[in-house]
Parts: structure tokens; C-alpha cells; sequence
């Protein structure tokens, strides 16, 4: 198994920036643990996935080897900027490139100075690798790609990292329920924005943490329509790519409210 | 100040590829040229804005994307690289503009009056998108009249359609009383595309001109119908049609910039000038103008005074903005 680890986490820019705010709490609780668990994997580079990173032509990979900035949110930019730097493991995302087009997926690298980086690719790597110890592939959600196409993309990079004998730990970023507070609400008072979501955040929970890959198979669509999930799930897709499908359970290490929409640090048990 | 006023509305599309063709000193890649109908249209839009003098410009632009309410770009000064994370192979962009506070300000405050979630964006480090920068360079490339940046609330995806662009209606009217208030000569530019199907992947030679045409059919038949109303000044039929035209052209105008505009500017029944028409990777883009200073329904500009420039008061003016 080229994945030693595999994680689910939010990619909202207030976990980030409000870190003490109580309803925001068990998030950043779960990025401490989720952090701890990706450390001991000791991967060799982290294949990361952000809904966030919007493409509509293409599958994007970032290569360039250094990415250093601050960066401002496109809503929370009230809240203060988030500097980050960012290392890439260029070997492997140019080798991905080419095997993910010669899969059939048509594929581009990007390596231009200030190169937008999203807010969720900088809370996940912020967050679970503070220290910027485990270099990245970054690909991009082209927003035409369903989740087969991410799944089939996701295992040609485990497969491109294999063959360059490379340990990966596997991040999907991305919320969960997607209904929103669409007006300022007192952050301390956050909550999931509509109990159904709720319910159903908690079900798809705990699918994932008794591992029923089965009946998760048959409700997923359901539920990404019915909580409006961020982008349809496609980061959970993206794990299950690279990880070969199967996943034995799960820990959640946290469960909350992003503004109204629904949050998780989830670590897949490999 | 009072007795400001709007004298003109631009449907001013945004793809970076019109920058990518014509080479600017600001933009990093270089180009052979490419799209040069839609070029030829700009440099139309250009000379009419020019004629007109505004005090500010002000653009509302679809890839500002916010969750929770219309935001204003309320920083004096910014500038930046902006690079578009679509196509950053073709746009990398140095930019510097000035903002009309006072006037964002007020938009801000009159949509916050109007019942809107309304915010000022004042992080100094905040990266202007590249819609905003696009349209602004190809409508006024010298960068020397003031500009009010406002986002596009997500609305019309997050609600229904419909909704979405009731809230635009009433930006716009906020946005008309905010002018009106503060007493600018503003000129509103529409930041959007009409048929957004696309291409999936891009040429290897961007601007090779034999690759482009309208991906769709269906949708450069939904662009001619609603350019032809426009044109005619049908403007209360277009926007009857306007939520079947989101919805079988994939119309970019869904995201409200175009509602926004016709709401500030009243709805006039007003025949649009078409500057021109091009495809942008089988998108359709549109040009156009609505001069409601030459139509009488708002006033010429005073003629320039004896002493210094209009474009030396314009100076000036961006000067003591900053």
C-alpha cells in the first residue's frame, strides 16, 4: 500500500483564524490529533486535493517547488491574512502529469510565481502540517470532473507515487453539509445552519467510521444533494481513489460548524 | 455633494485571453495577438468612455465570489501580480488602481439600508480578482479614474435564480442612490460573459484564431436573440427571458453583474451599442454600451475649464485619493 495514511479535513479559513472561538474548537482539537497521526505515517509527500482550487479546463498540478505568500480570503478577509509556504514535491506531480494524461484525463502542470493558492490548500497544510516538514501534489477540482474521474485520478498519482517507490499520505479538502449562515451571526454561537444536515453529517459519519464503504456507495449522492455538500464530495472520492477503494473505518476527531455549513477532521484507518 | 449621476452602462466581459492579445507592458506572457473583433470592440468602448469623462468606474465581477453578502473593495490603494488561476498561463498582471472609498462607502451603506448583507473589504493585502482587473484594463487601460470594485454574491447559485437576481435589482438601486448621494458622474460595468459553454481543453497555440468559434450552437443563436433586444432597446423583454436564457445558454449574466447594472441604470428602454461580438474559448462575449448621456437622461459633461486638463482634474483627483 503506497497510502500510510489518509485524512478528510475542512478547508474554511475561520478554523484557521479564530482558532479559540468554542464552536470552532473540536475542529482545530481534531487538526492537533489528525496532525500527530499524518507525523507518525512519516510519508513521503502528501497528495492533496481542494475543492477549493477551482479548474475548468484540464486537470491542474502545481509544480512549482516553493510557494511562499500571504494570503487574504475572499469572504473572511476581516479576519486577517494567512502566510504560508508551501514545498512540492516536483518530481512526482510532473510524473502525475503524464500518467494521468496518458489515462485519459487531459492534464497540465503550473509553476508561475503568485499563483493563487486557495484558502483551503493553506488551512489544510497550515493546520496538519504546521512545520512544513512533507512536501505536496496539489491537484486541482476541475469543477467538469465527477467523482469516478477523481477517483481514477487519484489512483493514478498512489500508483505514480508507487512506482517512484513513495510513501503518501492521502488529504481530501472540503466541508461537509453546505447550507449556510448568509448573513454575519455571532461566531460563538456558530452551529450546523439546518438539523437536517445535521443528521445527515452524523449518518455519513458514522458510514465512514464502521467502515461501510457499501452502504456508503448507495447514500452518497443522496446526501450530497440533499445537505448540498461541498461539491458533491468529490474530496472524499479523491481519498477513496488513492487509497484503492477500501478503508477499514475511521476516527473523527472532529465534528462542527464552519458558519453554518458542516466540518470534519476524519483519519481513514488504512 | 449631490446631483451625481449614472451616464453610461458597459457590458464589459473579462476573459484574460483579450489582455493575453493585446500585450500590454503590465502582462507577463506575450502573445501573437488572437480575438481581435472583441480587441476592435474595447478600443470602441474606450473612445466612448473617454468622451464621457466619469469621475469612477465601477465594476462588479463574477470571479469575487462572496457566501455572505455584497462586499466592496474599500482599500485606497492596491495593487499587486494578479495571476488567473484558470489560465495563468495567459494572464499575469501587475496591476495598481484607486479606489473611490467614499463612493463604496456609500454603496455599502445604502445596500446595508436596502436590507442587504453589505460589507467593506479594507485588508490591504486582499488579491483583486481577475474579472475586476480584466475589464477595467480593457475599458480604461491607463488606470487613471477612480474605481468602486464590488463582489458577486452567490445568490443566484445558492437560492433560486430568480432570488439571486432580486438581490442584484436591489444592489443596483442601492448603488444608484450611493452615486446619486455623493455626486459622481459614474460610469457601471457590467463584468460578464452571455453563453458561457466552453471548450475543455485549450489549444496549444492559445491565440491561434482557426480554433475559435462558439462552442454551441444553441447558445450563439440565445446570444444573437438577446443582443438583437438589446439592441432594439427591448430591455423589459430581455429580462422576462433572462432566467430561461441563464438556463440554456449557461449564461454568465447569472451571476448578476448585468441585473445589477440595468437596476442602477433604471431599466431603460434604451437601444444598447453593440461595440461587438467575439468567442473567447466558444464563450460569447458581447460589448456594449448604454449611453444615457447622448439618449438625455443624463447630462454631458462640463466642459473643460480654462486652467489645467480634464485628464490634469482626473490626476489631480486620483491624487488626493491616495
Amino acid at each position: 500500500m503506497t497510502a500510510v495514511s489518509a485524512f478528510l479535513v475542512p478547508g474554511s479559513p475561520l478554523h484557521l483564524l479564530r482558532p479559540d472561538n468554542p464552536p470552532w474548537r473540536p475542529i482545530i482539537a481534531g487538526f492537533e490529533r489528525a496532525a500527530r497521526a499524518l507525523a507518525v505515517s512519516r510519508p513521503d509527500a502528501i497528495l492533496l486535493y481542494s475543492t477549493q482550487w477551482i479548474a475548468v479546463l484540464d486537470a491542474l498540478w502545481q509544480a512549482r517547488p516553493r510557494l511562499t505568500g500571504a494570503h487574504v480570503d475572499e469572504n473572511w478577509h476581516d479576519l486577517g491574512d494567512m502566510p504560508f509556504d508551501i514545498r512540492v514535491d516536483t518530481d512526482l506531480a510532473h510524473a502525475c502529469v503524464k500518467a494521468v494524461k496518458a489515462a485519459g484525463i487531459s492534464s497540465k502542470s503550473v509553476d508561475y510565481d503568485q499563483f493563487p493558492i486557495d484558502s483551503g490548500t493553506i488551512v489544510a497544510t497550515r493546520l496538519l502540517d504546521p512545520d512544513g516538514r512533507f512536501p505536496l501534489v496539489m491537484a486541482a477540482n476541475n469543477l467538469y470532473h465527477d467523482a469516478a474521474t477523481t477517483m481514477k485520478m487519484a489512483g493514478v498519482a498512489a500508483a505514480t507515487a508507487r512506482a517512484q517507490n513513495k510513501k503518501v499520505a492521502v488529504v481530501g479538502v472540503g466541508g461537509l453539509s453546505g447550507t449556510v449562515f448568509r448573513e454575519p451571526i455571532a461566531i460563538e454561537q456558530d452551529r450546523i445552519a439546518a438539523e437536517s444536515d445535521d443528521n445527515w453529517n452524523r449518518r455519513v459519519l458514522r458510514l465512514l467510521e464502521k467502515g461501510e464503504t457499501g452502504q456508503l456507495d448507495g447514500r452518497i449522492e443522496e446526501y450530497a444533494r440533499e445537505a448540498r455538500v461541498d461539491m458533491g464530495f468529490k474530496h472524499f472520492a479523491w481519498i477513496r481513489g488513492a487509497i484503492g477503494g477500501r478503508f477499514f473505518g475511521a476516527r473523527v476527531h472532529g465534528y462542527g460548524p464552519a458558519h453554518g455549513a458542516g466540518a470534519a477532521v476524519i483519519e481513514f484507518r488504512l | 455633494m449631490a446631483n451625481g449621476e449614472i451616464i453610461a452602462g458597459f457590458l464589459a466581459p473579462h476573459p484574460p485571453h483579450l489582455v493575453y492579445g493585446e500585450n500590454p507592458p503590465q502582462n507577463e506572457p506575450k502573445s501573437e495577438g488572437g480575438w481581435e473583433q472583441l480587441r476592435w470592440a474595447y478600443e470602441r468602448a474606450r473612445k466612448s468612455l473617454d468622451e464621457l469623462q466619469p469621475d469612477v468606474l465601477l465594476v462588479h465581477s463574477p470571479h469575487w465570489i462572496t457566501q455572505v453578502g455584497h462586499h466592496f473593495l474599500g482599500v485606497r490603494h492596491l495593487s499587486g501580480k494578479s495571476v488567473d488561476p484558470i489560465f495563468p498561463n495567459l494572464f499575469r498582471y501587475s496591476f495598481e488602481l484607486e479606489v473611490d472609498v467614499e463612493l463604496a462607502e456609500a454603496c455599502c451603506e445604502k445596500a446595508a439600508q436596502r436590507g442587504l448583507t453589505a460589507t467593506m473589504m479594507r485588508n490591504p493585502k486582499f488579491r483583486v480578482d481577475y474579472g475586476t482587473i480584466t475589464t477595467l484594463h480593457m475599458i480604461r487601460p491607463q488606470w487613471d479614474i477612480p474605481i468602486v470594485g464590488i463582489s458577486a454574491n452567490n445568490s443566484p447559485y445558492y437560492l433560486t435564480t430568480e432570488e439571486g437576481l432580486d438581490e442584484m435589482d436591489t444592489l443596483g438601486k442601492a448603488t444608484r442612490e450611493a452615486i446619486e448621494a455623493t455626486g459622481r458622474r459614474a460610469v457601471l460595468l457590467a463584468s460578464n460573459t452571455l453563453c458561457h459553454w466552453h471548450f475543455h481543453e485549450e489549444p496549444d497555440t492559445p491565440e491561434d484564431m482557426s480554433r475559435e468559434h462558439p462552442q454551441s450552437y444553441d447558445g450563439y443563436k440565445w446570444d444573437m436573440r438577446i443582443i438583437e433586444l438589446l439592441r432594439q432597446g427591448k430591455t423589459a423583454e430581455v429580462f422576462r427571458i433572462l432566467p430561461q436564457f441563464i438556463d440554456e445558454a449557461f449564461a454568465e449574466v447569472k451571476s448578476g453583474a448585468f441585473t445589477w447594472m440595468f437596476a442602477a441604470m433604471g431599466y431603460p428602454e434604451l437601444p444598447g451599442e453593440l461595440h461587438g461580438y467575439g468567442t473567447v474559448i466558444g464563450t460569447g462575449n458581447a460589448v456594449m454600451e448604454w449611453n444615457l448621456v447622448k439618449a438625455g437622461l443624463a447630462g454631458a459633461a462640463a466642459p473643460p475649464p480654462a486652467g489645467p486638463s480634464v485628464a490634469g482634474a482626473r490626476e489631480a483627483y486620483a491624487g488626493a485619493m491616495r
